[in-house]
């Protein structure tokens, strides 16, 4: 018996240290892939000398992540910094008065389409909503792509792709957009439509991703990330840009996001962080990962091969603030066509 | 004063007092919630009330397929001579250890199968180690005496019948634990959904609600189920007493069944069981390691050193923080367990029963509103360092967890005979003395597999690594968010890191024993 206390001591040994809780100069709360969000925190930490604390997220296993733990948290924040790999949630957040006002000359810097007119969230390194394609399976299926998100339904495209089910992400966000501009009825005439038409509705871009890398479909709707994350995987896919034709308006952008949490105590710090996060040189970085965002600052570089909008492809105009209290009021809605 | 620590009641209803101060803050909102008046009126929902059944008769179904699984390869290689019985027992508990998701993405690549039977099968196979465990605990106290007397009268078919008895209360319990854990798995029906036909599961309503801004949404989606699972667990405790049979603990256990020339077709029976529980799909996702595109540089073998290199690199520091609040959770089940099981174990009937399923309700409720439970309770002015630290983490975690520990504990101590409890009472022991000596040392191996079990559940769980500061870099947010973003060689070699190093123990533990064993 004596002798099974050694291991239980040296255990209490070993993990008694950790108890205590440890002062930090910066919370961050990050919802981008950590491979990442990581290393661009940890390069934050070395030239300012602040300790930072990061928080990570995670969606693949339907949990319910940091957005909830800010409103859980609201009557005590704990959070400086919400490092968003979207857009919707952090209206969502400003709605709910948890966020104030980071402007700064960095921040202003991004175009005014992607950062809040009252300075509350500024977006850099964006993703865009496009079709990735297998062009080998395309020819084989002997079918074409649809050249608009809105023909992804009809019979002659549908038993050939895949989309992700517009309950979470970039999915919901984009349906949400699309309910705000073009009417709500329509689509979710649409979506109730698209459970019937063939289309392959999974659970997430990065399943419809896998699927076409699979060879189940020659094409899916997805986000640039996870397309090039499958091109990364040696998957020799292409990335094909939608409603570009005059009839259409454009393909939709989707920035992360950076807000300042009301009620934090480290402002300046947070700001620092938030001008950070902004700058070019982070665009760049992000532009070069396997992600290879789409760099909104006029001033990044973007590699050799990435796309960029308006140069390269129209982009979607959007009003932020109309599309995400459109989200809120369709969440449900959306749910109720999916959830059976 | 002195006399009053001599008695089990103060130190029982001190424990229980800790054990209650562990779960009230988390557990409390949600438990208010099923008797909020509007908790079940969604269910008159058709849309609801359709997706809560089919919940319920896909879990029924894995359950009755991880029994179906479960309790032959508990048999086989428990009490009978197959070949590698000793290595099968050791590896069927090995899939607990694996996130249900990484099964099911295993099963997918290997078989291509998808949609609301292959969630089904998925489940069944993930939790068929529950009543093979429970089982094998059973029938490894079935007495020789019963055991030799079937095999006489009615050779090997009376033989197997007995033990089929004999493991019948243990695999109703284990049953109904798989229907509460397939139950309440959102993670593998989503994905078998997202690859197949579409369907939805209860659980996906309850995380649609919680993602409102009500926190009362949440708890009231999760009530209908809470309430079903705390039923489901009586009614598996109701069926275990009813089918118990009184057995001397100390009396000689039964050998091992020979099975003479047909021993190489039940050893391939029993490996075939292990490979559906364990064996192919792990293998596939030991394959997944070094899988990539026909375009994509290097080797098989280069892509799959790759992928462990950054698996220990990256993954390092989350797996010791991980392990470093398990084990002071399991620290903590270790010192609470034994009071709280001893007080199970000390009833019987209903009472027994209803306890049971009290001391069982942290675990029964969904993740997510346990965190936020613990963050409405803990997140106020003035108490930020506890709320950031690990000590909340450690403290939450014993509280979901501890159930799990109890229960282990109590069913062993059942097995203490009485006469040896009566006897330390007469010689005037204190109470803690009498737990420590009577019960605890005869069983210090469940003891410390009960902190472990703790210790498992603890680094596997997600939910409250998300929702909880002390606890969010960690190897389950790690390997989790990998997954999100489609790194399939990190996370195969991630997800075997983290199953191998939770292994560990047990193995060497087994290794241990079997070398002691010999020596004598």
């Amino acid at each position: 018996m004596r002798a099974s206390l050694v291991p239980l001591l040296a255990l209490v040994a070993w993990t008694l240290p950790a108890c205590g809780g440890a002062e930090y100069d910066l919370v961050v709360y990050a919802s981008h892939d950590q491979e990442h969000s990581e290393p661009i925190i940890k390069m934050f930490e070395e030239r300012t000398g602040l300790k930072v604390r990061a928080q990570y997220d995670v969606e693949q296993n339907k949990t319910v992540g940091l957005v909830n733990r800010l409103i859980a948290e609201k009557d005590a924040p704990q959070c400086d910094v919400f490092w968003n790999n979207e857009i919707a949630h952090t209206i969502r957040l400003k709605r709910l008065g948890l966020t104030q006002p980071a402007e700064s000359e960095a921040t202003r810097a991004i175009p005014a389409e992607f950062r809040d007119a009252e300075g509350h969230w500024v977006g850099f390194a964006a993703r865009a909503r496009v079709l990735m394609v297998d062009p080998k399976q395309l020819e084989a299926a002997g079918t074409s792509l649809p050249p608009s998100i809105w023909e992804m339904t009809a019979a002659e495209y549908a038993k050939y792709g895949s989309m992700a089910q517009p309950l979470t992400g970039t999915t919901l966000t984009h349906f949400a957009v699309l309910s705000q501009q073009l009417g709500r009825e329509q689509v979710l005439d649409w979506l109730r439509a698209s459970r019937e038409s063939g289309i392959a509705l999974t659970n997430g871009n990065a399943t419809s991703m896998k699927r076409v890398c699979q060879g189940d479909f020659p094409w899916c709707l997805t986000d640039t990330d996870d397309a090039a994350a499958a091109i990364a995987n040696g998957y020799a896919m292409e990335v094909v840009y939608p409603d570009q034709t005059d009839a259409v308006q454009g393909t939709l952008l989707i920035p992360n996001t950076a807000c300042m949490i009301a009620g934090s105590e480290r402002m300046e710090a947070a700001q620092q962080f938030i001008d950070y996060l902004v700058s070019p040189e982070i665009e760049e970085y992000l532009a070069n990962s396997r992600a290879r965002q789409i760099p909104l600052h006029p001033e990044a570089k973007a590699p050799e091969g990435l796309q960029l909008p308006f140069r390269d492809f129209a982009v979607l105009a959007v009003d932020w603030e109309a599309a995400a209290t459109e989200l809120q009021e369709v969440e449900e809605e959306f749910q109720k066509i999916f959830t059976q | 004063m002195p006399s009053l620590l001599r008695q089990a009641r103060v130190w029982q209803g001190f424990a229980a007092l800790l054990a209650l101060g562990l779960v009230i803050g988390p557990l409390g909102p949600l438990l208010a919630a099923i008797f909020r008046g509007d908790a079940f009126t969604q269910l008159g929902e058709a849309r609801v009330a359709l997706v809560f059944w089919r919940s319920v008769w896909m879990a029924a179904l894995s359950a009755g397929l991880a029994v179906l699984v479960g309790l032959p390869l508990a048999i086989l290689a428990h009490r009978t001579r197959v070949w590698g019985a000793e290595l099968l027992a050791l590896l069927t508990p090995l899939t607990l250890l694996l996130p249900p998701l990484l099964m099911a993405q295993g099963w997918n690549g290997l078989t291509g199968w998808d949609g609301l039977w292959a969630s089904v099968f998925t489940l069944g196979m993930c939790y068929a180690p529950l009543p093979a465990l429970l089982a094998s605990r059973a029938l490894a106290v079935q007495p020789g005496a019963a055991h030799e007397s079937a095999l006489l009268c009615g050779g090997r078919r009376l033989a197997l019948r007995e033990m089929l008895t004999t493991a019948r209360p243990a695999v109703a319990l284990g049953g109904s634990l798989a229907f509460l854990f397939s139950i309440t798995d959102f993670a593998v029906p989503d994905y078998m959904a997202a690859l197949g036909d579409t369907f939805g599961v209860y659980p996906g309503h309850v995380f649609n609600h919680f993602r409102d801004d009500d926190y009362w949404a949440g708890a009231r989606a999760a009530a209908p189920l809470i309430l079903l699972c705390a039923l489901v667990l009586y009614l598996g405790l109701w069926a275990r007493d009813r089918w118990s049979q009184e057995t001397p603990g100390s009396g000689r256990q039964a050998d091992a069944l020979d099975w003479g020339r047909a021993t190489p077709a039940w050893s391939l029976l029993a490996w075939s069981l292990l490979g559906l529980t364990l064996l192919l799909p792990l293998g596939r996702i030991v394959f997944e390691l070094g899988v990539a595109g026909p375009e994509a540089p290097g080797t098989w073998g280069s892509r799959a050193s790759e992928s462990v290199q950054a698996a220990f690199d990256r993954g390092r520091e989350d797996v010791g923080r991980s392990f470093s609040n398990a084990s002071l959770a399991g620290l903590v089940a270790l010192l609470l367990a034994p009071f709280l099981a001893h007080l199970l174990a000390s009833r019987r009937g209903r009472t027994a029963r209803l306890l049971m399923t009290l001391t069982a309700l942290p675990l029964l409720v969904p993740g997510v509103g346990y965190g936020m439970g613990a963050i409405a309770f803990a997140n106020r002015p003035g108490w930020s360092e506890f709320y950031q630290g690990t000590g909340l983490v450690v403290l939450v975690y014993a509280g979901r967890f501890l159930p799990i520990a109890v229960f282990l504990l109590a069913e062993r101590f059942q097995s203490v005979p009485r006469s040896r409890d009566e006897a330390a009472l007469t010689l005037g022991l204190s109470y803690p003395r009498r737990l420590l000596q009577v019960f605890v040392t005869p069983q210090l191996s469940a003891w410390l597999l009960a902190a472990g079990l703790v210790v498992v559940f603890a680094v596997r769980e997600l939910d409250l690594a998300i929702l909880l500061p002390g606890a969010n870099q960690s190897a389950a947010v790690r390997y989790f968010n990998a997954l999100h973003f489609a790194r399939d060689g990190f996370v195969a070699a991630f997800g075997l890191l983290i199953a191998i190093l939770l292994f560990l123990p047990a193995m060497l533990y087994a290794a241990w024993t079997s070398l002691r064993r010999r020596d004598v």
